[in-house]
């Protein structure tokens, strides 16, 4: 008797129609779930699951693909606008997937550990928040003291030209940050972005002076949002209306909107990243990540190849920005913080660096357990700090728990915990990357 | 008492005092130099009219009217960077590592001598403490911070780094930050925890809050005051012994011998019969002694500390030892002094001299300029050898 | 004209002089080896050829252009090939894409060929995929391996594949840094045998570095001795077995401490 093993259990079930069955069994009991407890985090949590088990169940691609895009575009978008909170959540993964394919880029194919990633996103944004809002007449004005009739500068239709301008600006900031820094071994490099990172969010707080470019700490607002047709919410209303169960007004969605726009990011950025991976470009990358010394004796240019890396990576966190920028309406140096390129790389090495799928899983169970379970959490230890109750043993009344103990806050110790045990535990990743399987035959005509 | 120093090897001891006195007294006149020489420059342009007119003093004025406080500001910061530096170029030299997590020991000592302190000014020791006692407390917050720091900088090398030994550069770094994170939210959920509050300051207590004058002469309309808070003779003298203390023990004692066999070649130090883990265990417990000593002194000189205390400093002290050369004692020192130093300038004059644009908020950021700038030009620090890389 | 000339040739490091003022002249289409005890600056040598190391003195001319101060991967695509004594695969890579990683500086393919999958790209992948099946085969990696990872080869085998790595990408010169280290007899044979059709087929020049005497005497034309970072002679299989210096400077030990390798192998 062989003994029972899970890999066994799960190729035994994987053949076959049974997994058709199985992830549409998955996504339709998601999708109920959701639908009738638009409450439960767990109801969710079930949802967003069944995208794993379309990604691990063997089947035909165009089911795959048939299944994902009626997920994102239809299930996701109703679920969403009936419970404003999970369209937050789903365009929160969708962020933060983008920015973290764009780090993988750079840390997992080209190997440069860039500490710094959130300059480049916060150029993005501060482009858009200067040139889409009134910032460019309150120039002569210290923060406060501006009148408060400054018209803006650009009408909410440039909006899509600079996430083109994001990806451009974001790109040469990498290149001219990276120029004079990728010289530098490794570990030294990985500081030396830390170091830009800062540089850039101290700028964003002290550029209030002599010019008042970036408003200083007080942040810049209103910035505007990109123009969406007048259309779009009727006919959302006349066809979703009845599955929605009310109306859905601009704001909501705006939300959708954003959600939609950071979706088609995201597919811009997997095409490119499959494209440019699998091209001489990202065979250098790769090589010059595993063996700087082999690789240059390739004739691979060290410093061009990884500032193509770092340029692609930083572009991708540009128009992203942009996008941040649009959809809060408001930004402010706090959102570019080094905790956030942590939170990113956090977001690479839990999914595995250097692989798509892991990434972007990375990035759902990180914003998952960031905006769910550790607020929820917060929630439950509010509750209980209201109720009457006591740990038994030893006494202690939940209501005397400190007021500081706020699990959400706790992200640190989040990303501390994962960064630590993947590296000791499992360095490659929940999803490790693969290399592609070619079809090789040698063809006899020559 | 000669039988004694028979034992002692004295040039180990004057030869870092020796240094130290060379590094403060060639950065203060070399950096003073330059803050007078730029001053002059503007005294006649637009900067120093414009001083003129609204405070009615000329640049140069200014700027000597504020030196002495700099200089000292400057050597005290100096002496604390130079103390946690040490603890990156020791480890650096061991295993080629950077400790990512050593700003968080350092902000753990800081924390443990300051609530050992605040535990001891709560039941009133404080208070009424005589000057002889109120010294005896802080050095014993100091040693706690010491211990406690020592001991977590190896808990750490053993935990999250001794297990990645062998794997690619990156991944103990990687490790290191995770670490890093992991306790500047353990700092905070303890102290929520025990105390209710992140924040914790520094009680005043003794005579170090005091001001030692040494004498005021003119200088036009104003005086210029020369004088010494007695917290950063404590901080200057205690860096000091510190610093000298190590130096001793890495070139003039067996473990040091060790340490620096170990730092040259690892695999040979083994064949030799050296105990190659325990003595990267000492060389983190080393460096994390002297970043929880350099904690407490911290909290003594700047009284608020949070869990995030150690981040900049910590970074800074990081750009001190690559600026001396990662891996060498001495170097971190003049790193460390010439880093506290140019930072205490830029931070002082840069406000007057670029009339306002760019003030001390840009201090921090000075830090990683300079980095970026030896990095770039003179990677191996100012006192490292040039190696070639192995091909 | 030679296709390299090595004049005055010295490399320092600190005080220690690596290589001093070794002269040195390869004319197309030959086999040359440098032999030497460890230490004697061999893969100083290459290094310093290859562009890793800067020279401190002396011109390099490669084809009559100079090669000091060129970066290394400018000088792979004026031409050098090489191995490396510890063999240097891109682990993490297939055994294909190692030897596609060759081809860099012959790949013509843009950013706008490689995102839109022009034909023009895909034309250029499949006829490099093709000729790196071809060397695979050419320099005798049996099985269907291609979509392996480099570090998943036996041993042999990775050194073969770092010499297909090496020639795709056509070098006029091919510098191997102990390409029999660690083979047995058999393996040995067969590989000094491809090295002899690599000169005939494809006409490309080789030098080597080698310890195993019978690999250096079986195919060398011309042998050049190095010992303490200096030239101590130069000629023919049969004159260096001759010659005086060497045997006394390097045989007299080298031979007895290359039959103790042949022994650990």
């Amino acid at each position: 008797m062989s003994s029972f093993s899970f890999k066994d259990a799960f190729d035994k079930v994987n053949q076959g129609p049974l997994p058709y069955l199985i992830v549409f069994a998955h996504i339709v009991t998601g999708t109920l779930l959701v639908y009738f407890q638009p409450r439960s985090n767990l109801a969710f949590l079930v949802l967003m699951s069944s995208f794993l088990s379309l990604y691990f169940f063997n089947t035909s691609n165009r089911f795959k693909i048939t299944a994902a895009v009626v997920m994102t575009l239809l299930i996701m978008p109703i679920l969403g606008v009936r419970n404003i909170f999970y369209l937050e959540v789903i365009f929160q993964i969708s962020v933060f997937a983008a920015l973290a394919l764009g780090l993988n880029i750079v840390v997992g194919f080209a190997g440069l550990l860039d500490l710094g990633y959130v300059a480049f996103y916060a150029v993005g944004a501060y482009l858009w928040a200067f040139f889409g809002s009134q910032q460019f007449f309150v120039l002569p004005y210290a923060p406060g003291t501006q009148p408060s009739d400054l018209p803006f500068l650009l009408a909410g239709d440039f909006f899509y030209l600079f996430m083109m301008l994001g990806v451009i600006v974001a790109a040469m900031t990498g290149i001219l940050l990276g120029l004079p820094v990728l010289r530098v071994r490794g570990d030294y490099l990985a500081i030396v972005t830390l170091g830009f990172g800062e540089v850039i969010r101290v700028l964003a707080n002290n550029l209030d002076k002599p010019l008042n470019f970036t408003n200083g700490p007080q942040g810049i607002t209103p910035i505007q949002r990109p123009s969406m047709p007048d259309w779009v919410v009727d006919w959302f209303n006349t066809i979703f209306g009845p599955l929605v169960g009310h109306e859905v007004n601009t704001s909501h969605m705006y939300n959708l909107w954003f959600y939609i726009l950071a979706l088609m990011v995201i597919m811009v950025i997997v095409f490119v990243t499959k494209r440019l991976d699998d091209s001489a470009m990202g065979r250098a990358w790769t090589a010059v990540r595993e063996d700087e010394t082999a690789a240059i004796a390739q004739g691979i240019p060290l410093v061009k190849t990884k500032l193509s890396a770092f340029a692609v990576g930083a572009s991708f966190a540009g128009i992203m920005g942009v996008l941040l920028a649009a959809s809060r309406t408001f930004i402010s140096p706090e959102s570019f913080s080094f905790m956030q390129s942590i939170g990113v790389l956090s977001m690479v090495i839990l999914g595995g660096s250097g692989s798509i799928p892991g990434v972007i899983l990375g990035a759902a169970t990180i914003t998952i357990l960031n905006l769910q379970v550790l607020q929820g959490f917060s929630l439950y230890l509010n509750e209980l700090r209201q109720s009457d109750a006591i740990i038994p043993i030893i006494n202690f009344a939940w209501s005397d728990l400190s007021t500081q103990l706020d699990p959400a806050k706790y992200q640190r110790l989040l990303f501390g915990l994962i960064l630590i045990l993947m590296m000791i535990f499992r360095p490659q990743g929940l999803i490790p990357a693969k290399r592609r399987e070619r079809k090789l035959a040698l063809e006899k005509t020559e | 008492m000669k039988g004694f120093l028979k034992y002692v090897n004295v040039t180990e001891i004057v030869r870092p005092i020796g240094q130290l006195l060379a590094f403060s007294c060639g950065s203060a006149v070399v950096m003073s130099a330059i803050a007078i020489g730029i001053a002059l420059m503007l005294d006649k342009t637009a900067v120093g009219v414009d001083l003129l007119d609204r405070y009615n003093v000329s640049v140069y004025t200014y700027t000597m009217i504020n030196l002495p406080q700099v200089v000292i500001d400057g050597l005290t910061i100096g002496f604390v960077y130079a103390a946690i530096a040490l603890g990156y170029t020791m480890v650096y030299g061991v295993l080629e590592f950077i400790n990512f997590a050593h700003s968080e020991i350092f902000a753990v000592g800081a924390f443990v001598g300051v609530e050992l302190l605040i535990a001891l000014d709560s039941s009133g020791m404080l208070a009424g403490a005589s000057l002889g006692m109120a010294y005896s407390y802080l050095i014993l917050a100091i040693l706690m911070g010491m211990l406690a720091a020592g001991g977590l900088a190896m808990t750490v090398e053993r935990v999250a780094y001794r297990p990645l030994r062998g794997a690619s550069r990156l991944v103990p770094l990687i490790s290191a930050i995770g670490v890093s994170f992991f306790l500047q939210d353990v700092i905070r959920l303890v102290e929520s925890l025990t105390t209710g509050q992140f924040n914790r300051i520094m009680p005043t207590f003794g005579n170090f809050d005091q001001r030692i004058v040494f004498g005021k002469f003119a200088m036009g309309t104003s005086n210029i005051t020369l004088g010494i808070s007695v917290k950063s003779i404590v901080v200057i003298v205690s860096a000091v012994l510190m610093l000298v203390a190590l130096n001793y023990l890495v070139n003039a004692t067996r473990i040091g011998k060790a340490i620096r066999a170990v730092a040259q070649d690892r695999n040979t130090a083994s064949l030799m019969g050296i105990n190659v883990n325990r003595i990267i265990s000492t060389t983190f417990l080393v460096g994390g002694m002297l970043g929880g000593a350099a904690g407490v002194l911290y909290a003594l000189k700047f009284t608020r500390i949070d869990p995030f205390v150690g981040f900049f400093p910590g970074l800074k002290a990081f750009t001190a030892a690559v600026l001396g050369g990662i891996g060498n004692l001495t170097g971190a020192l003049l790193g460390g002094i010439v880093l506290g130093m140019l930072e205490t300038f830029a931070g002082s004059y840069m406000g007057i001299f670029t009339m306002g644009a760019a003030g001390s908020e840009y201090k921090d950021i000075f830090a990683f300029s300079i980095l970026i700038l030896v990095l770039i030009f003179r990677p191996q620090g100012l006192m490292g050898k040039n190696v070639g890389q192995k091909a | 004209m030679a296709l390299l000339e090595i004049e005055n040739l010295t490399k320092t490091f600190g005080g220690l002089r690596a290589i001093g003022g070794v002269s040195f002249s390869l004319e197309k289409g030959m086999i040359v080896s440098i032999i030497g005890p460890n230490g004697a600056g061999k893969t100083t040598f290459f290094n310093t050829l290859t562009g890793i190391y800067k020279p401190t003195e002396g011109s390099i001319k490669f084809n009559g252009k100079s090669l000091v101060g060129l970066r290394p991967d400018q000088i792979a695509a004026r031409g050098i090939s090489r191995t490396f004594q510890n063999i240097r695969l891109f682990q993490e890579m297939t055994v294909i894409e190692n030897i596609l990683t060759g081809m860099h500086v012959h790949m013509k393919q843009s950013g706008i060929d490689t995102l839109f999958r022009l034909p023009t790209f895909k034309k250029e992948e499949k006829e490099a995929e093709q000729k790196a099946l071809r060397l695979m085969k050419y320099v005798g990696i049996k099985g269907d391996v291609g979509n392996d990872l480099a570090k998943n080869l036996p041993y042999g085998a990775q050194r073969r594949l770092e010499i297909a790595r090496a020639l795709a990408a056509d070098p006029l010169l091919l510098l191997l840094d102990e390409p029999a280290a660690g083979m047995n007899p058999q393996e040995t044979e067969e590989i000094t045998r491809l090295f002899r059709r690599i000169r005939e087929e494809m006409g490309i020049t080789i030098l080597l570095i080698e310890h195993d005497m019978r690999v250096v005497m079986n195919i060398s034309e011309n042998i050049c001795v190095m010992d303490y970072g200096e030239k101590i002679a130069e000629g023919t299989p049969a004159e260096i077995r001759s010659n005086t210096s060497v045997i006394e400077a390097y045989l007299g030990r080298g031979a007895v401490a290359g039959q103790h390798e042949e022994k650990i192998a």
